[in-house]
């Protein structure tokens, strides 16, 4: 007998407010934390729409856009490693870009090795755009930017600090957010930044490993031998990748935002939940306290609130889910990424799980002021 | 304390007073009241409106402690100062001893009539499902409801539901049952199957039984009767003794 899950089901109109508030607390948490990883996960564009094994750049770099340039001897110290097969020089850095109506923009320029084995171009640059893009001062744009360039499309001509380039491809997919991304060829980059990235230098090394898995092993080498000397910091992809999101998360304290909101989405489901489990016991206090008039211990009755608190939770879960779902898909409806990975839902259910008990704890006053001797009154 | 061989009462209250604030001024609702309640038997507390049957009920059961006076419950061979035990010690008198049933019958809606009485047994003695819910339905077959095990309070009439009630407070097979008003919500058809089933309790578990109520008619159903008012206790007269009836399974 599941005397918490018979009262729930019986009194379903009762329970429906606190359920409906859990579900309110675990979509707000859950859809709020994948807007944001939506919204970070374009800063590590670079890094996640590449194949490099490994990323070697300024020391201490804290994200991909912020890389310093560092030294090109610096290749031969990291390709001399008897795991790594191949090393190639990447230059990424902002600019300024110069609109055909004379205002400017601030964009990223990203040069790289065209050829098919390339380790930083990034997956969205066709064979065909890799080709035009040998051609000097050519560079490639997201259609999703064209505006914001105030340019048409191929074939329009811009200016990146003071060099003339001409679009020869667009890709789909790689909408920034701090600087529309320009992808081109290395000469083609160094002669754009060349203001900014010195003779002989390069933003990141990237660096292809014989075997994946000695990545790691041979990021831990790079920082023991290089990082003292202030040198140069290495970073397996992944960790890059999260670094950079981290970094903006915490730098544009969307992060601290994202706390509040969903603090208070969790205030409102606890406070609702609560009166929810406080009402529906109240409500049986008198047959409660028959119980504890014939000896029943108190406590079987708070065991019972808590349990209701759990259902109350699971149930609004549930309620969650699809809901969640349903809403991260009408934003890739208008083109809005919302990533929703399991750990994200795994810890949206725990908070709100977590919520709920608390609810019943707070609910559980209703059951101390039950008093036998009421019935007698 | 030992018990004398020939001693009858199981339940004593001894001098008990017990007064409530009125208007700023103390009120004696329980005035130096001495009664004892004997084991196979049914005492009936009468009295107006006001007059402190509930309080006395209260003081009696462990559930208000009386101003002075001595409530002693006999239990094993041992007279037991029910109002010397700590709370703890007293919720588990209860637990051992008491039953109670309520005017209001104070059933759980979203329970069906079987589970209104396994969870006396599985919360109060830990006892495990299957047991629970033989004994439950032994209780039921007792009381007429074969059959009714699997309804909810809103499908049963106010005669099953106090009967229902009833088991709840006799599953534990108690050795003392407190009635407040048992029959007063009732016609008198379910009123007297509600006293029959009252004495085959004190007769079959030889339980102290003691029912609270205005109801003249439960006079010639009782073995002893008090009346109460203005805090004072007078024994009245009850019609000469019906006999023991058999249980009844209808209402």
């Amino acid at each position: 007998m599941n005397y918490s899950l018979a009262t729930l089901w019986h009194e379903r109109p009762r329970f429906l407010p606190g359920i409906g508030a859990v579900a309110f607390s675990a979509v707000l948490i859950a859809l709020q934390c994948g807007l944001l990883l939506g919204l970070f996960k374009i800063t590590s564009i670079p890094v996640d729409n590449s194949r490099a094994h490994v990323w070697v750049g300024s020391p201490e770099v804290l994200s991909v856009d912020l890389g310093r340039p560092i030294q090109m001897t610096y290749l031969s110290r990291v390709a001399g490693d008897p795991r790594v097969k191949e090393v190639e020089p990447y230059y990424q850095a902002f600019a300024s870009w110069i609109k055909p109506d004379g205002t400017s923009e601030l964009c990223i320029v990203i040069g790289t090795k065209l050829d098919n084995d390339s380790m930083g171009s990034v997956n969205q640059l066709s064979p065909e755009m890799r080709d035009a893009l040998t051609e000097p001062n050519s560079i490639v744009v997201d259609k999703a930017e064209l505006r914001r360039l105030g340019v048409k499309g191929v074939g329009d001509y811009a200016e990146i600090n003071k060099v003339r380039v001409r679009i020869v491809g667009e890709t789909t997919g790689l909408k920034s957010l701090a600087g529309p991304y320009v992808f081109c060829s290395r000469p083609t980059a160094r002669l754009l930044l060349r203001a900014m990235t010195p003779q002989d230098h390069a933003t990141y090394l990237l660096v292809r490993c014989h075997n994946p898995e000695d990545a790691p092993g041979l990021v831990e080498d790079i920082n023991a031998e290089f990082g003292d000397r202030h040198d140069m910091s290495a970073f397996t992809a992944e960790k890059f990748s999260f670094r950079s999101r981290l970094h903006w998360l915490l730098k544009t304290r969307a992060g601290v935002a994202l706390g509040y909101t969903a603090l208070l989405g969790l205030l409102v489901g606890a406070v609702v939940t609560s009166q929810t489990l406080y009402a529906a016991t109240t409500a049986s206090a008198k047959e409660y306290a028959i119980l504890l008039a014939m000896g029943i211990p108190r406590r079987k009755v708070t065991l019972t609130v808590l349990v209701q608190s759990f259902w109350v939770g699971l149930f609004g879960i549930a309620l969650a889910y699809p809901i969640v779902h349903l809403l991260a898909y009408a934003g890739q409806l208008i083109e809005m990424t919302i990533p929703l990975p399991w750990e994200l839902l795994v810890l949206s259910a725990v908070v709100t799980m977590v919520m709920s008990m608390i609810a019943g704890l707070v609910a559980l006053r209703s059951v101390r002021r039950i008093e036998p001797m009421d019935l007698l009154r | 304390m030992a018990v004398p061989a020939d001693e009858q009462p199981t339940l004593r209250g001894i001098t008990l007073t017990r007064s409530f604030s009125d208007g700023g001024r103390a009120r004696n609702v329980i005035d130096d009241v001495t009664l004892d309640l004997n084991r196979g038997e049914i005492t009936l507390l009468m009295g107006p409106s006001g007059s402190g049957k509930s309080t006395m009920l209260a003081i009696l059961s462990g559930l208000l402690q009386p101003d002075s006076g001595q409530v002693l419950a006999h239990e094993n061979g041992d007279w037991i100062d029910v109002w010397r035990l700590s709370p703890r010690e007293r919720e588990q008198f209860r637990l051992r001893n008491c039953g109670f049933i309520f005017q209001g019958y104070n059933l759980f809606p979203a329970l069906t009539a079987r589970q209104q009485l396994e969870i006396v047994l599985r919360w109060g003695d830990g006892l495990p499902g299957r047991e629970a819910r033989k004994r439950a339905d032994e209780m039921l077959g007792l009381l007429g409801l074969g059959g009714k095990e699997n309804k909810k309070p809103a499908q049963l009439s106010g005669g099953e539901k106090q009967r229902v009630a009833i088991g709840r407070a006799l599953i534990k097979k108690p050795r003392f049952c407190f009635a407040d008003e048992p029959t007063s919500a009732l016609d008198w058809g379910s009123g007297q199957v509600v006293i029959d089933l009252l004495q085959k309790a004190a007769h079959e578990y030889d339980s102290t039984i003691i029912v609270v109520s205005h109801d003249y008619r439960l006079l010639e159903h009782v073995d002893v009767s008090y009346h109460l008012e203005d805090g004072r206790l007078t024994e009245t007269d009850v019609p000469v003794n019906r006999g023991f009836e058999p249980w009844r399974t209808g209402p």
